[in-house]
Formats: structure tokens, sequence, C-alpha cells
């Protein structure tokens, strides 16, 4: 087993029908992880749920509304300068960290 | 009902014709095994095959058909075949006994009234796992999240999640993702695993032997309770 490097597991949750700028929130967050060198960020959506506004999100026929959340896992430093920067993004939602060990597995196809 | 785990395997070597209170000596360990409530015994008869006496006993032979030999296995726990051996050893008095230490890996039996559940009551302290990959990533030609998942299942872990995300970035930099223009098939995919750490510890192992690249994120948890659905049932979701 490969040593465990300390890190950090930040989840943003909030709405798919959340924009920023014209375009998804997710989609937007995601960017801006990449932008600042954050080693991955996956999106998941949730089939149910509800938040602050305790409006249920759920599928509806014309528009999308499923909770969203986005995990990120990074060394503790690179989550803490991404953190400001997505609240900056989010209206509202929520923002989740917890200490996570972290084997990162890396190999060459060929090997 | 045997248990995963170290057992052992007994092979008793007899001639079908050798006799026991004017039976078959074969029909009477078998017999001798059932009442001792063994879990499973089986007797097979040789193609062919010689002992001792140096005599070849084959089917092409007719006089010699009726003296074919006859291979008796079972496998019991190793107090069990303690328990078992003195009369085996009475009961053969012409053939050979062997022991030797085996791995149950799977022992099931449908329809028994009380099953006892593979894996142990999980409460308290506990580790979640998350393991990140591609959907489209294989192992020895299936999908690495199916692959891991029967990993798991086949070391007894609590339970296993596998999650497919809808957009995604990785160690590869090339974004995952999908829209109603693109199917994709290489959606991110997370399992989340829940477990005690000495359960975890030699999954991880196995996990990361599997992938060629991706993530294992390990944080701690507490379980509040493990709920078995339904009791014939040992599926568990995390």
């Amino acid at each position: 087993m490969s040593a465990a490097k300390k890190g950090k597991l930040l989840r943003l949750h909030f709405s798919e029908a959340d924009r920023h700028q014209g375009k998804p929130l997710y989609e937007a967050v995601v960017e801006r992880a990449k932008g600042l060198g954050i080693a991955g960020a996956t999106v998941f959506r949730g089939l149910e749920g509800y938040g602050e506004t305790t409006e249920i999100h759920r599928p509806h026929l014309m528009r999308r509304d499923q909770p969203i959340v986005v995990t990120i896992v990074d060394t503790p430093d690179k989550i803490e300068r991404l953190i400001p920067e997505a609240e900056a993004l989010m209206d509202k939602g929520l923002i989740a960290t917890s200490d996570v060990d972290c084997i990162r597995i890396e190999r060459n196809p060929s090997a | 009902m045997l248990e995963k785990g170290t057992a052992k395997k007994v092979t008793i070597y007899v001639n079908e014709d050798a006799q026991h209170n004017l039976g078959p000596l074969y029909e009477a360990i078998l017999t001798f095994l059932l009442h001792k409530s063994v879990a499973g015994a089986t007797a097979t008869r040789a193609l062919a095959g010689f002992g001792p006496h140096q005599v070849m006993h084959t089917a092409k032979i007719e006089v010699l058909t009726r003296h074919m030999p006859i291979r008796i296995e079972f496998i019991e726990s190793a107090q069990r075949v303690d328990e078992l051996m003195p009369t085996l050893y009475d009961m053969v008095t012409d053939g050979l006994i062997e022991v030797q230490e085996t791995q149950v890996v799977k022992a099931v039996a449908p329809n028994q009234a009380a099953p006892k559940l593979p894996h142990q009551e999980l409460k308290g302290k506990a580790r979640l796992m998350r393991i990140y990959m591609g959907e489209s990533d294989q192992w020895e030609g299936e999908a690495l999240y199916d692959a891991i998942l029967k990993r798991l299942r086949l070391m007894d872990i609590a339970g296993a999640t596998v999650y497919r995300g809808i957009l995604g970035y990785g160690a590869k930099r090339h974004t995952h993702r999908s829209g109603p223009l693109h199917l994709s098939h290489d959606l991110p995919v997370m399992i989340s695993v829940v477990d005690t750490e000495e359960k975890l510890r030699p999954a991880i192992e196995a996990v990361e032997s599997m992938m060629q690249d991706g993530l294992i994120v390990l944080s701690d948890v507490d379980v509040i309770r493990l709920v078995h659905a339904r009791p014939e049932s040992a599926h568990v979701g995390s």
C-alpha cells in the first residue's frame, strides 16, 4: 500500500438550476478549480433533496433542479485557496470540508 | 455449516469392494459422516489406479471392474476432523487416509433456516473509503467499478455504493462530461465503502493493485447503525 498523504475533501452543495454568468454553476466551479491547479473535481447529481429554502429539489418536466454535489480533494493549502473563490461564485448553498488521507494511483499503462 | 477461513480437507482412498459390516466400506464411511452432520462429503470412482498391492485396477479388465479405487473427500474444521478421525482410522482397514490444510473461500447453502451473515455487526468508529476512477476504466476486460465491487464482496466488506458523476476532471486533465448531445461513456465514477479500519486495510491494497490511475480517499466516520433489510439477504448498502 502506498503511503497515504494528508489532504482535505471539499464538498459544495447547491442546485442544478444555479447559474453563473449564464452557464451552470457546477461548470463554473469546476473551471475555477482547474484554473487554480486543483488536482481534480467531480460533480454528482442527487436524485432528490432539500436545502436552506426548504424547497424540495427534484426533477421537473421542463427544468432540471436536482441537488448537485461537487467534491474536490487536494492538499489543505490548495483547498483553503479555493474556498473563498467558490464562496464568491455561490449565492446560496453549503460548503463543507473534512480531513482525509489520500492515496494517489498513477501507473504507466505499459508498465 | 462450514465457515470461511482455514479448514481441513480429508481424503480417503479405499477399494470399491472393500467391505464393512456386510456393505461397501465407502457407503459406511459416507453414512458415518452424514450421521456426524459433516457439511458435505463426496465419493468419486476412479478411472484407473493402483495401490500398495501393485495391481493396476482398470475398467478395461472385466474381472477387476469391481475393484476400482474410490476417493472420499470432505472438508471440516480442524476440531471436527480431530473428533472424526479415530472412527475413520478404525474403519479403513485397507486404504489410505490423508489430511491437508485448506482454505474455505465460499460455503453457501440456499434455503437454510438461519444463514449466518458473512460480516460482523458494524457500529462506532469506522473508515469511509472513496475511490475515484473513470467509467470506462477496465480491469481484465471488465468494468473496473464492477470488478472492484465484486472484489469487495469477496472480502466481506460491509457495503459499497457506486456513484456516477455528471462532470469532472482528474490527473489526466481531461474533462469527463455528459450532455444532451454527447453521450459520454467516460464519466467520473466514485465508489464509497464503509467498514472498520482492519477490514479496509487489505481492501485498499487489493483495490490499489487493480487501478491504473485514480484516487483513494480515506476518512474517519462514526457508524450509527447498520440495518439488515431482510435476514435472508446479506446485502447492505452504505
